[in-house]
Formats: structure tokens, C-alpha cells, sequence
């Protein structure tokens, strides 16, 4: 036989997940191994069970075994600063994208509206919108989930924990720069790559202050096992450093090379940085909340390796019949396809734990937007998955189809485990209640209703505006005259969203500046407004 | 449900989450396998894909450049047997024989230089006079198809030996790099081979000016009506989705601006352009650029199948009621005066998107809704096979100005 570049690529494929399946299969029996004999270790010291049934099986001995008070170890309040700057200016950025993103969207059916300066002409606006959600809300909330989180499942505080407040400040400044420069009509010209790179300097550096204190604690914590959400928050730190920095190398790109790391980085920003971001923080959040174990150790070892080895190669999938090699494309499809693998992994983890425990559902909205979001984390890679087929890229592609599965991932997945998340720890954060509880399932329903109308009206509206301009006998302009009301139930589906954005930061705020005494809170424990009530 | 039975199942808020000891389930290692094949299967074959891909691309690039063994009969065919006749008969009174013409057993400069500029002018082929109208195929064949196509006539139809080589149609072409087409017969036999003579006397080339009124329309505008030029080229050769327009005929030319102006063709910068014309300005436009004779600048770029493309255009495709294109186009898509246009050196994007609009009824000014039936027949593969078959014809020669026109023109001045 020949030696060709498919027979080589596919043969580096087998040996790649025959690799996988090896270090999985080594990594769980190991694994076992340690935790019968060890179960003692995770003990923390006066935390311990008291079984009352000494025949109890081993699984439940371990079961009482998980619990610890960082409450009482002291960790909480070492995180506390530095999560509220993060989460603060989070919001801000949530509330100023959304209201670029609402202005780009009535752009598109209205278009002589704010037509009379360049930095509100449609260009900039979607591109400020993009970077204010992508590098300000999800990056920086995402951070303070991990910064939140993080020393709990190490059982041991933050350490350095004056350098991610000095990451965050620096990361505004960086951001409040680059959007002032996009606004003025400064920026790379690459999509998800349009902070000017002077700025991304900054930007990397402020990302890196991060790291350290996640890494310091991870290798003082104490406990032996890192806890799944603990391996995709410590990846996502060390890969998105990596990924921004050689996508932003400036002047070493050009042509269709330039293209090509264009879209390497957009896509694995999404799947690489943001993804593990919100699946680590479903990890932890739906089990914590509900109350029960995550379901298999070994699923967890599948989702998070099959993404590391999978992921990194979907983004050339933008480029199907771009001038690219076809070899490097059709890589790209069979890696986004094969991205099933990790995402049924954690599809059956996280559902599992969640459909055994439904009641849960009613009680804590918290865990209604992390459930969802989890839910809609499965839609979003199924769907794009399916998207990375030539036969169906051939008809998405370049349509409003594309743009509602981005905001599947990014909005439905990633800022519902978001919302839900802060819900949860912000009263743990403060020590008081959410002032507002009836405002919780308020903004839930109208994000929700609000998503649910931006979604169908551009799925549809993307398929038939692709339809349309598949059709060689039809005029372009039919396809954007078709996709008019469209675009107005996704304007209307965006306010909706907008204004549940709105009435969360005045919940936030409120709250921030709320000064109760602490005997007239419900506890901390209070995320369940349904029990408050 | 009772609340005291929810309040037994609410966490402790001491939970730590972790994950309980199971294997990973059966349905999802025989998904993951099943990828996993399909994932090896789809990188193994893109290869193979890339490879007909690219041999498919390749044997149509040699048929286009003529590298294959019969490259001179299939350019033949291709190119000249539409006027002079698989066998080189020629049409009588209208088309001379290549068959025992003197002109193909002349030296092998005479066929080099009639390929490469074309003939308009009285030729005498034996002992019969024909008017010459001939094309250029300068812009269209590469030295390489010249050469093959020459060697091919001059040996099938005047017994000569291969004496074209690409260096000499180089050296041909150099030669007289500048000039339009040869003013007929007595030309050729005065500049490179005078045993061609005698020839009929030449009526000598009269420049025809067109009037100030007309150039400056085209080339600066007037208020609405911009200049035909920015776009269609400052020679009308058009690029992509604007036409060429040089060759087309006159009367042609002024019914489409008609039609843009009274919304029978639907265009959104024509419109505007064609409403700020009068009707007379309509037919100067159309007779100045009827007269331009402009190298082609369109070629295949729709990845259209050129074999397909030549039988729709020569044979049509009975079976789906679609008539040859050169049956009411003319041969070689020369076109037809006035009402059927010039096809050839067409770009492909524009005559592409002309079919689709048809079928899709977007245009629909053609005589007899005849256009409009014929593209719904086609497929989207065929219209763009059509398309870019036709990019490859040398473009329509000149039509030499009447003596009325050009004394018309003479006294505008």
C-alpha cells in the first residue's frame, strides 16, 4: 500500500486513541487502587462519619468520608476578596456586552439606526459585544468560580491571594483599552483575535497572575486525589496562555496560514478555555448542591482526556472549502465528531446525578441554571459536532444558524452554570442572604424564555437563509429579506436576556451594598428561595 | 411529598462532591468505537478524494492545454469545427474549406498568424471569394493549443509536416503584437506569404469615430448615468458578474437598457443608469460597443465540466428539451443580429447567474420566454458547465461599421 497522508494520518489517529484508552484504563485501576486503601486519608480531621450501620459498604464508608467545613478551616474568607473584585467586574462587563450585543442585533433589521458614528456602526458594536461577554463576563466570572472553588476541593486557602486581584485590575485595564481601541476602529482585523496585540501583552500577562495562585495551591492542598473540576480548571489556566499568545504573535502570521491559527485559537478559546471553565464548575456545583456523588470516576477520566486529545484540532472545521489542505479539514471534522465521546461522558455524569435527584430542581434555582446549563453544554456539542459535516456546514455556514449555536454554548451553557454558580456562592461569599429571593426565579424565566426565542428564530432562520442562497436561481437579497422577522424575534428573545442581565446586576449590587446584620440572615446555606419563602 | 422528607434529602452544606467508582458504560465504548472506525475510515478516504480530486482537475487542465496525444483533433473539434465543418468543408459561400486551401499548405506562419488575429476582410480560398470573419483566438489558446491546432490543419487538410512549435506561435505573436485582425486575404499575402496571392483588393479599414457625446458617456458619465467604464471595463470586456459588452450587437444592447429602464430586466445599478439615458443614447451605446473587438478576459472558474458544457452548447440535451446553444446562438456563440446575443468570451459568474435568474424568474425579458423554459431545464451543475465552456471560445470578431454608419459617424464629428 502507498504510504499516503491519509493512511498516516490515520494511522496516528489509531495509535493516538489507543494511547487514550490506555492512559484512562491505567489512571481509573490505579486510581481504585489508592482509594480502597487510602479511604482513611481523605479523612479531614474532626470531619470524620459516624457510621451507624457498621455493615455498611465501602462506597457508603467513603461517602461520609466526603465532607469538610471550609467555612470552619478558614479557607472561605481568604478567597472572598478576590472573587468579589472578579464577579463585580464580571457583571459590569455582562451588562455592557449584552447591551452591544441587544444594539448589533436591532442593527441588523433596523439599519439607519445609530448610523451616525463609526464606533456605533455595526462592525465595532458586534465586536465590542463579542470581546465584553467573551474575555469580560465568562473569562472573569469563570475565574472567580475557579478562584471560589478551587481552595475547596485543595482543602487548603488561596495562596497568593493579593495577585488575582492585581490580575483582575490589570485584565480590566486591558479590556476597558481594547475596547476603546475597537471602538475607534483599531483592532487585528481576526475574529475572537481583535484586541489590538499591543493590548493582549497586558491582557496575557494580568491571565497569568492567575495561574500561579491556582498551581501554588493545588500543590500545597491536602488531600490526595484533585477532585475532576480541579483538572479542567488547572488545564483550561495553562492551555489558554498558550493558545492566546501564539495566536497573537504579531506579523508571523499571513495568508491562509493566518486564517488557519485564526480560527485554531477561536475555536479552542471556546473549547479549550471557556468550556472547561463551565464544565469544572458543573463538576462541582451539581453534586454540592444536590447533595449526591458524581456517577463514574472513569466517565469523568473519558470526558476530560477525550477533550484534551480531541479538542484542539475542531477550530479548521470554519474553513471547509476554504483553500486549506483537505487533509487538515477533514482532521478537523473527524476531531469535532469525535468530540461525542467526551461530551456523552460528561452528558452521563452530570444528567445522571441531576435525573436521580430531580426534586432538587424545584428548590434551588441555583442548580436549575447549572442543570440547564449543563443540559444545553450537551445540545451545543452535539450540534456542533453535526455542524462540522460538510454536508451540513454546506448549508449553515455563513448563516444566523452559526450564530445560535454560538450563543448555545457560550450563553446557554457557560453563563447559566455562570448565574447559577454566583447564586450559590455569593451568599457564602458575603455571609448574607440574596436580598431579593423572588428576583432569583425572575431573571431565571426571563433569560431562559428570552434564549429559548433567540434560538429557535435563528436555527430556523439559518437554515432557510442558507437554503436561499444554496439557491443558485433565487437573488442574494432574497435571503436577507426572508431572514426580517428573525432577526426581530432574536432582538426580541436578546431583550428579554438583556433585561434578566439587568435585573441580576441590580440583585448583585444590592446585595454588595446591603448592610443587614448578620443574625437576620437565613444562613449561608440560602440559595433556595423556595424554602426561604 | 412532605416537607420534612425534602429537608432529610438537602445536603449538608459540608458535602464535598466527588465521584463514585464505576466503569465507564458498555453503550458508550461501542459509541466511541463506532466513531472511532468511522473517524479512521473518513481521514483515510479525504485522501483518496484529495487524489481523484486532483486527477480529475488535471485531465481537465490537459484538455484545456492540450497536452493529450489527439490534443490537435480535440482542439479542432473544440474550436473550429462549428463554421468549417468536421471535415473541413466549409460552408459554401460563407465559410471557406480548410480542405486543399492553399492557406493551410502555406508556410506555417499563414495559420499561426490567421489563429492568432483573425480575419476580416475579403480571402480568396481557390477560386472563390468569401467575405472573411474570423476570430482571434489569440487570447483564448495558449501557444501550446496554437501550435497543436496548427500542426493538426495544416497536416490533415494540406498534408504538410508539425512545423509549429510553441516557440514559433511565441515568436508569431510577438511579431505583430498590437494588431487587430488581418484585413482578408491580400494582407496575409503582402505581409507573410506572398504565394497566397492573388487576393482580392482589400476595402481599405476605415477608422470610425464614434461621437464625443457617446465616449464621454462611457468613460466619465453623467450624473446618474456613471461611466459604463468603471465597471464593464474601459474596453467593455467586463470582469466576473459585470458582462462584457464589446461585440454584443447594437439593437441587443439598447433593448437591455430599455428593459432596465422600464423594470422588464431587474438590476439595481442599471436601473439607475438606464433611467438617466435617452433612447438615443440607448443605440449609440449599443453601436459603440458593438464595434469593440477586445481580447477575452474570462476564463473557467466555476468548476463547471467542459465536456458537459460543449455538448449543451453544440448538441443540447434532447432528453430534458434543451435545445444547442449555437442553434439560435450561432456558431461558436458568435451571436445572432439583434436579438440573439454573443455568448462567447462571455464571463462565466454573468452568464451563470443569467441562467440561474432565469430559472429562478428573477429575469425574464427574453423573446418567447424562450431563456426562461431553456434554464429551468438545466441544473445548477449544467448551467455552470454551460458557463464556463463558453468562457473558453475566442471572442465574436468585430462587425465591420456599413458604409452608412461610418459616413453617420463622419459627419457627427
Amino acid at each position: 500500500m502507498p504510504i499516503t497522508v491519509g493512511l498516516l494520518l490515520a494511522l496516528s489517529f489509531i495509535v493516538s486513541l489507543i494511547a487514550l484508552a490506555f492512559l484512562i484504563w491505567a489512571i481509573a485501576n490505579r486510581q481504585m487502587a489508592f482509594d480502597q486503601a487510602q479511604a482513611e486519608t481523605i479523612f479531614v480531621p474532626g470531619e470524620q462519619g459516624h457510621p451507624d450501620d457498621a455493615t455498611a459498604a465501602p462506597e457508603a464508608l467513603e461517602a461520609r468520608a466526603h465532607h469538610y467545613d471550609p467555612v470552619r478551616a478558614g479557607i472561605d474568607a481568604v478567597s472572598a476578596r478576590p472573587v468579589l473584585v472578579l464577579l463585580a467586574s464580571a457583571i459590569f462587563w455582562l451588562v455592557l456586552g449584552s447591551l452591544f450585543g441587544l444594539t448589533a442585533s436591532l442593527k441588523l433589521h433596523w439599519p439607519d439606526w445609530l448610523d451616525g458614528s463609526p464606533a456605533l456602526t455595526f462592525g465595532r458594536v458586534r465586536t465590542l459585544h463579542l470581546n465584553m461577554v467573551a474575555y469580560g463576563w465568562t473569562s472573569l466570572a469563570g475565574l472567580a468560580v475557579v478562584m471560589w472553588v478551587a481552595p475547596r476541593i485543595f482543602h487548603t486557602a488561596l495562596r497568593n491571594p493579593r495577585l488575582p486581584v492585581i490580575g483582575a485590575v490589570l485584565w480590566n485595564l486591558a479590556l476597558v483599552m481594547a475596547a476603546f481601541a475597537m471602538a475607534s476602529g483599531w483592532n487585528d482585523g481576526e475574529e475572537w483575535l481583535e484586541i489590538p496585540w499591543q493590548i493582549d501583552m497586558l491582557l496575557a500577562a494580568a491571565g497569568s497572575l492567575f495561574v500561579i495562585p491556582l498551581i501554588r495551591t493545588a500543590i500545597a492542598r491536602n488531600v490526595h486525589h484533585i477532585y475532576v473540576s480541579g483538572w479542567y480548571w488547572m488545564a483550561a489556566l495553562c492551555w489558554f496562555p498558550v493558545l492566546f499568545v501564539v495566536a497573537n504573535v504579531p506579523l508571523f502570521y499571513s495568508g491562509a496560514q493566518e486564517a488557519t491559527v485564526n480560527w485554531w485559537f477561536a475555536h479552542n478559546v471556546l473549547g479549550l478555555w471557556l468550556t472547561p471553565l463551565g464544565v469544572g464548575a458543573g463538576y462541582y456545583f451539581i453534586p454540592k448542591i444536590i447533595g449526591k456523588p458524581i456517577y463514574s470516576y472513569s466517565l469523568s477520566l473519558l470526558g476530560f482526556w477525550g477533550l484534551a486529545l480531541f479538542y484542539s484540532q475542531v477550530g479548521i472545521h470554519h474553513l471547509i472549502g476554504g483553500p486549506v489542505p483537505t487533509w487538515v479539514v477533514t482532521l478537523s471534522i473527524v476531531h469535532s465528531v469525535m468530540m461525542f465521546v467526551p461530551v456523552i461522558a460528561v452528558a452521563i455524569n452530570q444528567h445522571v446525578t441531576v435525573g436521580r435527584n430531580l426534586w432538587a430542581l424545584k428548590e434551588s434555582v441555583a442548580l436549575r441554571f447549572i442543570s440547564l446549563g449543563a443540559v444545553c453544554y450537551t445540545l451545543a456539542s452535539f450540534q456542533g459536532s453535526i455542524e462540522a459535516l460538510r454536508s451540513v456546514n454546506t448549508v449553515t455556514h455563513f448563516t444566523q444558524y452559526t450564530v445560535g449555536h454560538a450563543h448555545l454554548g457560550a450563553y446557554a451553557f457557560l453563563s447559566f452554570t455562570l448565574f447559577g454558580a454566583i447564586y450559590h456562592m455569593m451568599p457564602r461569599i458575603t455571609g448574607r442572604a440574596w436580598p431579593w429571593p423572588k428576583m432569583i426565579p425572575l431573571h431565571f424565566w426571563l433569560v431562559v424564555i428570552g434564549f429559548a426565542i433567540y434560538f429557535v428564530a435563528l436555527s430556523i432562520g439559518g437554515i432557510l437563509q442558507g437554503l436561499a442562497m444554496l439557491d443558485a436561481t433565487r437573488p442574494f437579497s432574497d435571503s436577507v429579506i426572508l431572514l426580517k422577522p428573525y432577526l426581530e424575534s432574536r432582538s426580541l428573545g436578546g431583550g428579554l436576556m438583556t433585561l434578566g442581565h439587568l435585573l441580576f446586576a441590580a440583585h448583585f449590587t444590592a446585595m454588595l451594598i446591603a448592610r443587614r446584620p448578620a443574625g437576620t440572615m437565613e444562613g449561608p446555606r440560602e440559595t433556595r428561595p423556595a424554602v426561604a419563602a | 411529598m412532605t416537607r420534612q422528607a425534602r429537608d432529610n434529602r438537602a445536603p449538608e452544606e459540608t458535602f464535598e462532591p466527588y465521584e463514585e467508582h464505576r466503569g465507564i458504560p458498555l453503550p458508550v465504548l461501542w459509541i466511541a468505537i463506532a466513531l472511532a472506525l468511522w473517524g479512521v475510515v473518513m481521514l483515510f478516504q479525504s485522501h483518496s478524494a484529495a487524489d481523484s480530486g486532483i486527477t480529475r482537475r488535471a485531465s481537465q487542465l490537459s484538455t484545456q492545454t492540450g497536452q493529450t496525444a489527439d490534443a490537435g483533433a480535440a482542439l479542432f473539434v473544440a474550436n473550429c469545427s462549428t463554421c468549417h465543418q468536421p471535415e473541413g468543408t466549409g460552408i459554401s459561400a460563407a465559410i471557406p474549406p480548410l480542405a486543399g486551401s492553399p492557406f493551410t499548405a502555406a508556410r506555417p506562419e499563414v495559420v499561426t498568424q490567421i489563429l492568432l488575429h483573425g480575419i476580416n476582410g475579403p480571402i480568396r480560398v481557390g477560386d472563390r471569394d468569401f467575405n472573411g470573419h474570423m476570430p482571434s483566438f489569440a487570447s483564448v489558446l495558449s501557444n501550446e493549443e496554437i501550435a497543436r491546432i496548427g500542426n493538426y490543419v495544416r497536416k490533415r487538410f494540406g498534408g504538410q509536416p508539425p512545423e509549429l512549435t510553441p516557440q514559433l506561435v511565441a515568436r508569431e505573436r510577438e511579431r505583430f503584437a498590437d494588431r487587430g485582425p488581418w484585413a482578408g486575404g491580400a494582407e496575409i499575402a503582402g505581409t507573410v506569404d506572398a504565394s497566397l496571392a492573388p487576393q482580392p483588393p482589400t476595402v481599405p479599414a476605415r477608422i470610425v469615430p464614434t461621437d464625443a457625446a457617446t465616449r464621454h458617456l462611457v468613460n466619465d458619465g453623467r450624473g446618474d448615468a456613471w461611466a459604463c467604464a468603471s465597471c464593464h471595463g474601459a474596453q467593455g470586456q467586463g470582469n466576473e458578474d459585470v458582462p462584457r459588452l464589446a461585440g454584443l450587437p447594437a439593437a441587443y444592447i439598447a433593448k437591455q437598457l430599455g428593459d432596465f429602464s422600464s423594470g422588464r430586466r431587474d438590476n439595481d445599478s442599471m436601473r439607475v443608469v438606464a433611467r438617466a439615458l435617452s433612447k438615443r443614447e440607448m443605440a449609440a451605446l449599443g453601436r459603440y460597443y458593438e464595434r469593440l473587438s477586445v481580447p477575452s478576459t474570462a476564463r473557467p472558474s466555476l468548476g463547471g465540466d467542459l465536456a458537459r458544457g460543449e455538448k449543451l452548447a453544440l448538441e443540447g440535451d434532447w432528453e430534458n428539451k434543451v435545445p444547442a446553444c449555437f442553434s439560435c446562438h450561432g456558431p461558436s456563440g458568435f451571436g445572432v443580429a439583434p436579438t440573439f446575443p454573443s455568448l462567447s468570451a462571455q464571463h462565466p459568474s454573468y452568464t451563470a447567474r443569467q441562467l440561474a435568474d432565469w430559472a429562478g424568474g428573477v429575469r425574464s425579458n427574453s423573446p418567447v420566454q424562450m431563456m426562461e423554459k431553456i434554464s429551468g431545464r438545466l441544473s445548477a451543475e449544467d448551467r455552470r458547465a454551460i458557463a464556463d465552456y463558453l468562457a473558453t471560445l475566442p471572442p465574436v470578431p468585430a462587425r465591420k461599421p456599413t458604409p452608412e454608419e461610418a459616413s453617420n459617424a463622419n459627419t457627427a464629428r
